[in-house]
C-alpha cells in the first residue's frame, strides 16, 4: 500500500517539535543541496515529478531515517546516476 | 545501507562538495552562480513577504477581496509574486473568519509556498505534521499552543498538485490603530500556515 | 479543455495502489468529496514522474468530511486530484 512518503493519516508519528524563529537552513551543506537541486531542475537535467519520485523510492527504513536534506541529497545523486551524468562510483567512491 | 546518508555532518558536506565538483567539471552548475541564485532568492522570498501580503489585505479590503479572488494576480501590488525563478505556481490564500479556521500541509511531500515565503520549517516537512494534521488538526494545534473555539470549522488543505496554498489570518482586535508596516510585524510565519491565530 | 466535472459536484476517488509515484495520497482514495474549484489543467504526475508524455488535464480541490476520510472527526480535507483519480459519485454504488 503505497510508499513511505505517504504518510497522510498515518499512526503512531510523536508530537510535533517546533523550533521558534528557526532558520531557513542549519547548515551549510544543506543550503548547497537547496541550490544545487534548483539549478538541476532549472536546466531540465530531471523535473519535480521525478525529484519527489527518487526520495520516494527510498527505502522506507532508510526514508524515516533521513533528515530531509538528506532525502535531497540522496534523490539528486539517485537521478544523476540515472540520468547519465554521473557513474555511482565517481558519485560514491570506489 | 552504507553510511553514505548517516554520516556525520561534515562528511556529508564533503560529500556535497564532491558532487558539485562533479557537476562543475561537465559545465552543469557554476558555484559562484549557486551561491549569487541562492542569495537573491533568500532576499525575495521570506515570511516577511507573506506577512507584508496580509497587512495590506487587512488595511484593504479590495485588495483583500482581489487576494482571495486571484493570488497571482494580486501579489504584485504588494511587490511579491509566486515565480521564485522555476516555473511559477498558482497560490490560494484561505481566509480565517469567525467561524472557519485553515490550516496548510503536504501529506506526500513538502509542498509549500516557496517562492513567497522562503523554505519551510522542519516540522511542516516532518510525517509527525504530515501523518497526523489531516486526522486531528485540533490535537496537532494543540502542541503549538493554539486552541480555536471548538465551534469553529477547521479545513486542512493538503497541497497534493500543482497549487500551494497560505492563510490569510484573521486581523487581531484592538488594532484599528495600527499602520500596514505596524501590522506586518504581528503576522508570523505559523500564522501563515495556520498553526498558530496570527 | 473540457471538463468533466464543476464546482458542487460529487465524486469519488479511484482506488488506485500503483508502485509508482502517485498524487493521490492513500487517505483519499476510493472516497467520496465534493468538487470546490477548478485549479487548472497539469500534466498527470504520476506519468511525468516515469517520463510518460502526457497532455494536460484539469485539476480540481476536493473537499472531504474528515468522517468519510477517517471515519471521526467534524473537520474538512480538502484535496486537490488530478481528473484520471476521479470518478462521478453517482451511479457507482456497486464501488464498495
Amino acid at each position: 500500500m503505497s510508499r513511505i512518503n505517504d504518510v497522510g493519516g498515518m499512526q503512531g508519528f510523536p508530537p510535533i517539535e517546533h523550533e521558534l524563529d528557526e532558520p531557513p537552513f542549519h547548515a551549510d551543506w544543506e543550503a548547497h543541496v537547496f541550490a544545487l537541486n534548483r539549478a538541476l531542475l532549472g536546466q531540465g537535467v530531471y523535473n519535480l515529478d521525478e525529484f519527489r519520485d527518487a526520495i520516494e523510492r527510498m527505502p522506507p527504513e532508510e526514508y524515516l531515517a533521513s533528515s530531509y536534506y538528506e532525502k535531497w541529497f540522496h534523490a539528486v545523486t539517485t537521478l544523476l546516476v540515472e540520468k547519465g551524468i554521473c557513474s555511482a562510483t565517481e558519485i560514491h567512491g570506489g | 545501507m552504507s553510511d553514505d546518508h548517516h554520516g556525520s555532518a561534515a562528511a556529508i558536506a564533503a560529500h556535497v562538495r564532491h558532487v558539485e565538483a562533479l557537476l562543475e567539471e561537465r559545465g552543469l552548475v557554476d558555484p559562484t552562480e549557486l551561491d549569487r541564485a541562492l542569495v537573491a532568492f533568500l532576499a525575495r522570498s521570506s515570511p516577511a513577504g507573506g506577512a507584508r501580503v496580509v497587512a495590506r489585505a487587512w488595511s484593504d479590503n479590495a485588495f483583500r477581496e482581489r487576494l482571495l479572488d486571484d493570488a497571482n494576480a494580486a501579489l504584485p501590488e504588494v511587490g511579491m509574486s509566486m515565480g521564485g525563478g522555476l516555473q511559477e505556481q498558482r497560490l490560494n490564500v484561505v481566509a480565517n473568519t469567525d467561524t472557519a479556521h485553515n490550516v496548510v500541509v503536504c501529506t506526500l511531500c513538502s509542498c509549500y509556498p516557496i517562492a513567497l515565503l522562503g523554505p519551510s520549517p522542519t516540522w511542516y516537512k516532518s510525517e509527525a505534521y504530515r501523518s497526523r494534521v489531516v486526522r486531528d488538526p485540533r490535537g496537532v494545534l494543540r502542541e503549538f499552543g493554539f486552541e480555536p473555539d471548538p465551534d469553529v470549522e477547521i479545513t486542512v488543505w493538503d497541497a497534493s498538485a500543482e497549487s500551494r496554498y497560505m492563510v490569510l489570518p484573521r486581523r487581531p482586535t484592538g488594532t484599528d490603530g495600527l499602520d500596514e508596516k505596524h501590522l506586518t510585524e504581528l503576522v508570523t510565519r505559523n500564522g501563515l500556515l495556520g498553526v498558530a491565530a496570527v | 479543455m473540457a471538463e468533466l466535472f464543476a464546482a458542487g459536484d460529487d465524486v469519488r476517488t479511484t482506488r488506485v495502489d500503483p508502485s509508482h509515484h502517485c498524487r493521490l495520497p492513500r487517505y483519499a482514495r476510493g472516497a467520496v468529496g465534493t468538487v470546490l474549484e477548478l485549479q487548472g489543467s497539469y500534466r498527470l504526475a504520476d506519468d511525468s514522474a516515469r517520463g510518460i508524455p502526457a497532455e494536460p488535464e484539469p485539476v480540481y480541490t476536493v473537499r472531504f468530511q474528515a468522517q468519510e476520510l477517517f471515519g471521526s472527526g467534524n473537520h474538512v480535507v480538502t484535496v486537490d486530484i488530478w481528473e484520471s483519480h476521479l470518478a462521478p459519485a453517482k451511479g457507482t454504488s456497486d464501488e464498495r
